[in-house]
């Protein structure tokens, strides 16, 4: 019997077996059923803000081009010409009317509609230009700038599949003075692991006091105790932070109530943080300590299943490569409307945690994965919280649960089972067949 | 001085940096054959401390008012872009402190590198600085693997000779822009 045949006696409440993490068979079945089979993050509005920017991506392991055409709408395009399968684009991202594939010079508008066929005698009576366009998704998603993708007409409403998910995007987004973000450039690293590994990471507040007891150490050491991360040095459990389970694999993770001071006064000390808040303080006086709260991190972890981490200021990625390869892509988020100095400040806060902390999260997930080699070893508990009781849920419909819990991995893994399990009809779109719909 | 001390880092500092990458400064001749003896001297010891991991050696050779830094995109502006990291001395201080701790897992075992520096080229600068410029692969070898970081570097040398010091170094990776494997030493 293979792994995908099994897949409830795969994920326990208690815990998971090892093959979801290193059996290819069921990498095969995620990038169908879950990277397709529900909605996946694709990009941000903001880099893609004129008529006819464009940025590549990826929907799983498909190429993607993502493009706003002179309308103004946007259309996530397979990065696949409709006649050999060339990728008709190769720039990260730019501004283009038309992808000419280089090959034989089928051309495309960015609708993605074929507007020029080379040589065109010769085809047969039934060859229609409409027919050839370049495949497209065919339900695209927008929430707060964020754009989603699927390939599954039944899937949910992107608004019902975020849940309560949807306000928390909100107060990452509305730290933002104008209520929006502006995504900037990212940092690319790669593990040798599997992608759930990062999501077993990502609402995890069992790990920072061990895996990021460097990092803990260091502040302790060199810039005296109350500073980022302080609050995993001992009993997380005591200081009121909490992890969520949010239903549809989305995981929250609250560190806020853990803090006895100010963000800012939490926040390490980056280059220029001298400098940048002198000129905050003689521009804005009282108001400067408000503005200087937006620079540091959210000091929360909100991940959207199956492959956004929202986290610090950052909107990361997880991006599958194979079974064992995992791409992390950390994109930056920008405050629109405040000022420059705390952007300034922002992209070199968004450069501490990643270089000194996540290297280490990194190396813990291959570890992982070299563990998980051995066959004959067969589960991975996790069970911290099971028979826990939920204290408190909020009025979003949160439930609270300490920080140090399992609960949400839980979560996830019951959701990614579902999705697993269902058999869901994945299609795909030409020009004027898309449906978009705005959820906030 | 303090290595915990006020970042220098400000408006004019960045401008700096902005400017020694400018497109401009591709047209530069070639180098000024009296000073890369020395220049090569610096870049050469600068290699071997961190190949033999004097990382508190290495930091002293740094001024006060220095930047290491691993931009993702050298075209662009520091101020409006995120890099791999951009330090100046107490972050530097900071990233050395990482490794001292003994907890920095990434570096358990730690890597052992062999840097090749070739390339050297130098010029004066205004003030008394030489800019120094070279191509660099660092071979990084931990847990049964060897990886390449390639990359051109830019050196502002504040002084040369037996007291060699360095302002600004930039390591402009090859790969920037693609999928780096994680780094937890010093590039």
């Amino acid at each position: 019997m293979t792994a995908t045949n099994d897949l409830d006696n795969l994920v326990q409440p208690h815990r998971v077996h090892r093959s979801i993490y290193v059996d290819s068979d069921v990498f095969a079945a995620e990038m169908s059923k879950v990277f397709g089979g529900t909605w996946v993050y694709l990009a941000h509005e903001s880099q893609v803000p004129d008529p006819n920017d464009f940025i590549t991506t990826r929907l799983g392991l498909r190429p993607l081009i993502i493009t706003r055409d002179d309308d103004g709408d946007l259309h996530a395009l397979f990065n696949r010409c409709a006649h050999r399968a060339s990728t008709v684009c190769q720039s990260e991202c730019g501004s283009a009317r038309r992808f000419q594939c280089s090959y034989h010079g089928w051309t495309y508008s960015n609708r993605g509609d074929l507007v020029n066929l080379p040589f065109a005698d010769g085809y047969p009576a039934d060859f229609h230009l409409e027919d050839h366009g370049l495949a497209q998704v065919p339900r695209l998603g927008l929430y707060r700038g964020l754009i989603f993708g699927t390939l599954n007409l039944d899937a949910p409403s992107l608004a019902e599949w975020l849940g309560p998910a949807g306000p928390l995007i909100d107060e990452f987004v509305d730290r933002s003075p104008s209520g929006r973000i502006e995504v900037r450039n990212c940092q690319r690293m790669i593990y040798r692991g599997n992608w759930k590994l990062a999501w077993d990471n990502a609402a995890d507040g069992l790990h920072p006091t061990f895996a990021h007891r460097s990092f803990v150490l260091l502040n302790e050491r060199q810039h005296g105790g109350a500073r980022s991360l302080s609050q995993f040095k001992s009993s997380p459990d005591d200081t009121g932070m909490y992890g969520s389970d949010l239903g549809n694999g989305h995981m929250f993770v609250d560190q806020r109530p853990g803090l006895n001071q100010s963000f800012w006064q939490t926040q390490r000390p980056v280059p220029g943080r001298e400098w940048y808040a002198e000129q905050i303080e003689q521009s804005f006086g009282d108001e400067a300590a408000d503005i200087l709260e937006v620079a540091p991190g959210s000091m929360v972890n909100l991940s959207i299943f199956p492959n956004l981490l929202i986290k610090g200021n950052h909107l990361e990625t997880v991006d599958p490569v194979s079974v064992g390869e995992t791409r992390l892509h950390t994109w930056v988020a920008a405050a629109a409307g405040a000022p420059d100095e705390v952007n300034v400040l922002r992209m070199r806060i968004a450069e501490d945690f990643p270089s000194l902390g996540n290297p280490d999260d990194l190396e813990l997930f291959e570890r992982c994965q070299e563990g998980l080699s051995i066959a004959e070893v067969e589960w991975v508990d996790m069970s911290k919280g099971l028979d826990h009781e939920v204290a408190e849920v909020t009025a979003g419909g949160v439930a609270k649960a300490p920080v140090t819990h399992e609960g949400p991995m839980r979560g996830y893994l019951r959701a990614w089972l579902e999705l697993m399990s269902s058999e869901a009809r994945l299609t795909t779109a030409r020009n004027g067949e898309v449906s978009r719909e705005v959820a906030a | 001085m303090d290595p915990q001390a006020a970042s220098p880092v400000d408006d004019r500092l960045y401008q700096r940096l902005v400017d020694l990458l400018a497109s401009g400064e591709a047209e530069r001749g070639p180098g000024d054959p009296a000073l890369r003896p020395a220049a090569e001297q610096a870049l050469h010891h600068e290699a071997r401390l961190l190949d033999d991991r004097r990382y508190r050696d290495w930091l002293q050779r740094f001024t006060d008012d220095c930047v290491y830094w691993v931009p993702l995109d050298p075209t662009g502006d520091p101020r409006g872009q995120v890099s791999y990291l951009l330090d100046d001395r107490r972050r530097m201080d900071d990233r050395i402190g990482l490794l001292e701790t003994g907890w920095a897992h990434a570096q358990e075992p730690p890597s052992r590198t062999c840097r090749t520096v070739s390339n050297v080229e130098a010029w004066p600068l205004d003030g008394g600085d030489t800019l120094a410029r070279c191509t660099t692969v660092v071979w990084e070898y931990r847990k049964d693997r060897l990886i390449p970081f390639a990359s051109r570097n830019d050196f502002v040398l504040a002084d040369l000779g037996e007291h060699w010091s360095v302002r600004f170094k930039i390591v402009r990776l090859v790969d920037s822009r693609g999928d780096v494997r994680k780094f937890s030493f010093v590039l």
